[in-house]
């Protein structure tokens, strides 16, 4: 292990150790206790959200005092209230239909678009990208995104929360560049042997791409996942309400209802409930993030330096 | 391969160029409905709802079938969302589009957009349509916040309780330290002073305060250092954000009074019997804190100290504590006052839209049935046996029903249309805040026995303040922030300070918004001689 470490020095320098200056050792103290500093910054609220979770309803407690209750003390009713509540699983579902209906869509969509963009043939290739990164720089605004989705016929359907959205400039310009790094004779070779611009595409593109489509797949994904705008504009119906819809329901309306005898969930703190929402939205983004973790850094690199 | 991508763009193109065709959408054919249960006439309701959270009325409601065999009419529902500005926004989307729904609740200045844009239908007609609700609901009050330009857009019903905070004190720490309820600013004081240094709760450490509160601030009428501290504001003569007295209408903060109230509040950061954290507590740890038993006067909502959640850990750590609601404080000039209030009202519009296709007779059969004892107790309550039943006295409770019970996680749902119907009525209240027993003490403890307790105080009509103009992001700041200074004493308060303040906030803006508001208090006669 050490060996394959030290490797790629001389013969001479392997196995010495190195010898710090003062200097090195002072800016080795400085970084860690300012990522020390960064790490409690994260960990604080986190840990502040997720003992408020759990907080008995009995507790009379500051929310500091809270952050150091013994786990034995802790109370599950939160969870137990939001999972027993049919509004939160329907909610959940909602958002998860969005989530595949709109990576899917936005992946279909946006791979074609980037990969057409690429191609330096493309006629009339500058024009094209101009239009594209138009509505990038000038955002057309709510009201006339919301008369094209009501005549369209849009209104009070799940796809009207993904699909005004389902090409984003960004992501099909950072997957652009991805492609225009992929080199030309690869795809040449392949059209030499027969391949359609289809299959070059399919075939011998896509194989070669996917930490880029890993990572626009993620970041469609978040953004599908957190949207509560378009879903609060577009649907009506409350049955079809996603998950951020319901989050926002619930830190806005318990707090407005906190005073009442009567409230949604009754068996633990509001803060409680509040910090649980909160929590299990996030769990899928979090569940899916280590495994495509690895594709994300890779891909958002090579977007960024190439071309 | 430059012929496939020759097509690509010029499919492209086509599509851009045929999408506006598609753009006209489905177009709109509609028939004159009979509004018979056979063939109903379809009224689509956007409503504030009861407990947002709690999700959507379920398809099953008894109530659509009610609605349609009795009124001939299929109700559609949409929860509105619940934050105001979002609400704001898909009304606004909708009146643009103009596919506003026939009946919604709507903010009143989103309204006069509305109604400037003709998208909002007169119903001054209406009301001699709907006697029963009328009479209940619509008072000239209400009739008033929903008149526009001399015409009604709006039927506007009344929304959360008013008057119901109080000052509360500590009657055990009283008792233990041989003190008489203050009922001056001097008596105050020295009860102050004998919570904070006389240890009052006889534990034998320094660990108590004076007073507690927090900063509870908005644009309107909660003028900063807040309502918390506004039955010692209501001393000197200078609670709320606006005097509405003549000759000093306009803003409080220039009265003389407002300097005097100062001093006092700073005499009492710099004798250490107000709890030091109360420019930083947030809400929660303000409640936290007196449920702990750090200070033995504050400001709170009835049921924030009495419900049975939020009284439950007091009464475990206290059994023997008591708290007591005081009537206001006389201040030095003869002054006293609990605090402002202003009247929050709920507005229902119908679309011109709706009125077009003749579908208002139809809404006022609709809310006129809400405001029967049937639609009354279903909206309000649920269906009797199953969602509640009457107690001894007529009043709605859970009783045995468990989760259906209009309490319960699978009853509420049913009653979120309960604002539409209420109007803060003693059957409402009484259903709200039940008389219970407390688990520890064993007393007997009730939130609406608080509210009548509080509202039976003198307070300060500020009825209108919420139509009052809002300051700017930087007159707001600077007038927050310099009064903090003060009380901080990062600015010291002195006359001289305190007139530079004055100067300088007439030159940020502070004098335009006073003028403004003092011109629309003039506008509608809001003034008192």
């Amino acid at each position: 292990m050490n060996g394959n470490k030290t490797r790629h020095l001389k013969p001479e320098m392997q196995n010495k150790k190195v010898r710090l200056s003062r200097a090195d050792h002072t800016f080795n103290v400085v970084v860690n206790v300012f990522m020390v500093i960064i790490l409690i910054a994260i960990v604080l609220p986190l840990w502040s959200t997720i003992t408020l979770s759990f907080r008995p309803i009995d507790f009379a407690g500051s929310n500091l005092d809270g952050m150091f209750l013994p786990p034995w003390d802790w109370s599950t009713a939160a969870y137990e209230s939001l999972l027993g509540n049919n509004g939160f699983i329907l909610a959940f579902f909602n958002s998860f239909k969005i989530l595949v209906g709109g990576v899917f869509c936005a992946l279909f969509l946006t791979i074609p678009m980037a990969y057409v963009l690429s191609v330096q043939s493309l006629p009339g290739r500058k024009i094209i990208n101009m239009i594209v990164i138009i509505p990038y720089v000038f955002n057309v605004g709510m009201i006339p995104a919301y008369l094209l989705v009501k005549d369209i016929g849009l209104l009070n359907h799940l796809p009207a929360v993904f699909l005004p959205g389902a090409i984003s400039t960004y992501n099909c310009i950072i997957m652009r560049q991805f492609f225009v790094g992929i080199p030309g004779e690869l795809k040449e070779s392949a059209r030499i042997d027969g391949c359609s611009e289809m299959q070059v595409l399919f075939r011998i593109v896509l194989p070669l791409s996917k930490a880029i489509v890993m990572t626009i797949g993620l970041y469609y994904g978040v953004s599908f996942w957190n949207d509560f705008f378009n879903a609060m504009l577009y649907l009506n119906n409350s049955y079809l309400n996603p998950l951020p819809i319901l989050l926002r329901n619930i830190l806005i309306g318990a707090g407005v209802n906190e005073n009442l005898e009567v409230s949604a969930f009754a068996n633990a703190p509001i803060n409680a409930i509040k910090a649980a929402s909160v929590f299990m939205s996030a769990i899928p983004m979090v569940i899916a993030y280590p495994f495509i973790q690895k594709y994300f850094t890779k891909g958002t690199l090579l977007g960024s330096v190439k071309g | 391969m430059k012929k496939s991508l020759r097509f690509a763009a010029v499919l492209l193109l086509a599509a851009l160029i045929v999408a506006p065709a598609f753009a006209a959408g489905g177009a709109e054919t509609s028939r004159q409905a009979a509004g018979t249960p056979e063939d109903p006439v379809t009224i689509e309701l956007w409503f504030g709802a009861a407990i947002t959270e709690a999700g959507m009325i379920p398809d099953d409601w008894v109530g659509y079938d009610i609605i349609r065999n009795e009124l001939g009419i299929d109700l559609k529902l949409t929860m509105l969302p619940s934050s105001e500005s979002d609400q704001d926004q898909k009304i606004q989307a909708a009146g643009a589009g103009n596919v506003l729904p026939d009946i919604f609740m709507v903010r009143r200045p989103v309204l006069v957009n509305l109604v400037n844009q003709g998208l909002v239908a007169q119903v001054d007609d209406c009301f001699e349509k709907m006697p029963n609700r009328t009479a209940l609901i619509y008072d000239a009050d209400a009739i008033g916040n929903a008149t526009i330009d001399g015409h009604v857009y709006g039927f506007a019903s009344p929304g959360a309780i008013v008057r119901n905070e109080g000052l509360l004190v500590r009657k055990d720490w009283l008792d233990n330290l041989g003190l008489d309820i203050p009922t001056t600013t001097d008596e105050l004081m020295e009860v102050l002073r004998a919570f904070t240094f006389n240890d009052p709760d006889g534990n034998g450490k320094n660990d108590t305060y004076g007073y507690g509160a927090f900063i509870e601030t908005d644009a309107n009428l909660k003028g900063y250092p807040g309502s918390r501290l506004w039955p010692i504001m209501g001393a000197f003569g200078v609670e709320g954000l606006w005097c509405f007295d003549a000759p000093n209408a306009g803003l409080n903060i220039y009265k003389p009074e407002f300097f005097d109230f100062m001093v006092f509040l700073k005499n009492m950061c710099d004798e250490g019997v107000i709890d030091p954290n109360w420019l930083s507590y947030k809400k929660d740890d303000f409640r936290a804190a007196w449920k702990q038993g750090r200070f033995g006067v504050m400001y709170e909502q009835n049921a924030a100290y009495a419900s049975q959640a939020n009284y439950a850990p007091f009464d475990s750590i206290f059994p023997d504590g008591e708290w007591v609601i005081i009537d206001a404080i006389t201040g030095p000039e003869g002054h006293a006052s609990i605090g402002a209030f202003d009247m929050n009202y709920r507005i229902y519009a119908v679309s011109q839209r709706a009125a077009d296709a003749g579908k208002l007779d139809k809404i006022c059969e609709l809310l006129e049935w809400m405001s029967s004892d049937e639609g009354y107790y279903l909206l309000g309550w649920g269906q009797e046996g199953i969602n509640y039943v009457f107690d001894e006295n007529g009043v709605p409770v859970a009783g045995d029903l468990g989760d259906a019970a209009f309490t319960g996680a699978d009853g509420q749902v049913y009653t979120q249309l309960r604002n539409m119907v209420f109007y803060n009525s003693d059957v409402e209240l009484s259903s709200r805040y039940p008389t219970y027993i407390c688990e520890v003490s064993g007393k007997e403890m009730s939130a609406l026995r608080a509210l009548r307790e509080m509202q039976g105080m003198k307070w300060t009509n500020a009825i209108g303040s919420s139509t009052l103009p809002t300051p700017s992001a930087d007159v707001q700041r600077y007038y927050d922030q310099s009064l903090a200074e003060f009380l901080s004493g990062a600015k010291a308060l002195t006359q001289e300070n305190w007139d530079a303040f004055i100067e300088q906030f007439n030159a940020v803006g502070g004098a335009a918004w006073n003028e403004e508001g003092v011109a629309a208090l003039e506008a509608s006669g809001l003034i008192r001689e």
